[in-house]
């Protein structure tokens, strides 16, 4: 069984497009519809890698990436953020945080601004479970 | 009874970006999450004579998308929580649907620009959406039919009291917001068959009352550090509340409303509807908690 990829993402046409380049490529994806539904799929499954959306109900990418990052036994899962925002705000709204008192978390190691080609995708995910 | 969570409704015609600015000195109380909605009705956008048009209702997604991701780019920036709702369906459903999955504190929309025929056809989905909602309503005007800054239009608060228990709510509701308001108005209409008696004694005793009772409301709001006025008007609240609201410069109007039963009642032609929908002040409807 290949590794374990959960997408994060509100919009079911993403999701479907990630899953199908993950299992393409023989990957087990799990699916999560918001940040809220996301955080409790990684507790329970603990996947090798998120694909995250940023812009979301319940709760956005940015604050899922920081709980992530500040929790010791999740904070070593790979994120690639997959998201409309770009990764300037992105990298501004963790600051803002921090400054409001927050941790300071580590940048994403990949930011793809929607829309993405599947090879590329494929390339990233790769990148990140290498 | 704070405001951590605020639902923005829009259709984009009438309340835009500028709208959501002049909310953000809610930040200094306790907002820190702005959700939008943008609700596509079926039958009234994406419905052609050639039935049900799929590429008609991506588009409006993607137009609804575009203007999403540039606002919430800016809050984003700020430190706020943004979270965004594109859905089809009725929007009055859709909204209350919204409010209830991320139990927002405050829903805030614009007042649509019908013709009066397409009013009498529809009815006014703000008038439905106050008679349907548990949450405070904030029902926001359009720039071009209000000549008042609407920079923050909870600076100056007129909060019009009834004395029923959602007016009382209503004190509740804004008590938490100090660091927001510089003043509050509370004024009481009184009517003309509430001046009991002929003398001029016995007129002066009701006003007296009355003025005392909101003094009573004043010296909780200033507990709270928010400076607060007591006012009494006589006659028509239908009339004198907005001209209160003139009159204390106001940049907003609060009402609460009577009994559950009296409040379905009173959304039928009265002071409420009336305010939500003809008032040039942005006007904030506070509902009676619901069993």
């Amino acid at each position: 069984m290949g590794k374990t990829v959960l997408v994060v993402d509100d919009d079911p046409d993403v999701r479907l497009f990630s899953v199908t380049v993950l299992e393409e490529h023989g990957y087990t994806p799990l699916e999560a519809a918001n940040g809220e539904e996301g955080l409790k799929m990684i507790k329970e499954n603990k996947p090798d890698l998120i694909i995250l959306d940023v812009l979301m109900p319940r709760q956005s990418g940015i604050r899922l990436y920081r709980e992530l990052k500040t929790d010791k036994s999740l904070k070593n899962i790979q994120v690639i953020i997959l998201s409309g925002i770009a990764r300037k705000t992105f990298l501004r709204s963790q600051k803002a945080l921090t400054e409001f008192g927050g941790k300071e978390v580590p940048e994403p190691q990949i930011y793809l601004e929607k829309p993405v080609e599947p090879e590329v995708l494929a390339a990233a995910i790769e990148k990140a479970l290498s | 009874m704070k405001i951590e969570k605020l639902l923005f409704v829009t259709k984009f015609e009438e309340l835009g970006f500028d709208a959501v600015r002049s909310l953000l000195s809610l930040t200094k109380a306790d907002l820190n999450h702005i959700i939008f909605i943008n609700v596509i009705e079926r039958d009234r956008f994406a419905m052609s004579r050639v039935g049900y048009r799929k590429d008609e209702e991506i588009r409006l997604r993607e137009e609804a998308n575009i203007r999403f991701i540039d606002w919430s780019e800016n809050l984003f920036e700020q430190g706020l929580e943004v979270g965004v709702y594109i859905v089809v369906g009725a929007l009055v459903s859709e909204v209350i649907k919204a409010a209830q999955k991320e139990e927002a504190d405050l829903i805030v929309i614009g007042r649509s620009h019908k013709g009066v025929l397409e009013h009498l056809y529809s009815g006014s989905d703000v008038t439905e959406l106050l008679r349907r909602a548990a949450t405070p309503v904030l029902l926001y005007k359009h720039l071009s039919e209000t000549t008042i800054s609407v920079e923050n239009p909870f600076d100056r608060p007129l909060l019009a009291i009834d004395w029923s228990p959602a007016s009382l709510r209503a004190v509740e509701y804004l008590k938490e917001l100090g660091d927001v308001v510089s003043e509050i108005s509370l004024v009481h209409v009184a009517g003309e068959k509430d001046l009991k008696g002929t003398s001029a004694m016995e007129i002066q005793k009701t006003r007296k009352e009355t003025r005392q009772k909101l003094e009573a409301i004043c010296t909780l709001f200033e507990a709270q550090g928010i400076d607060a006025r007591a006012h009494v008007y006589i006659g028509d609240p239908d009339d004198e509340i907005e001209k209160a609201a003139r009159d204390c410069q106001a940049t907003m109007i609060v009402l609460g409303s009577s009994a559950k039963s009296a409040w379905v009642e009173k959304w039928l032609g009265s002071t409420p509807r009336k305010y939500a929908e003809e008032s040039i002040y942005p006007t904030l409807l506070i509902p009676p908690l619901k069993m």
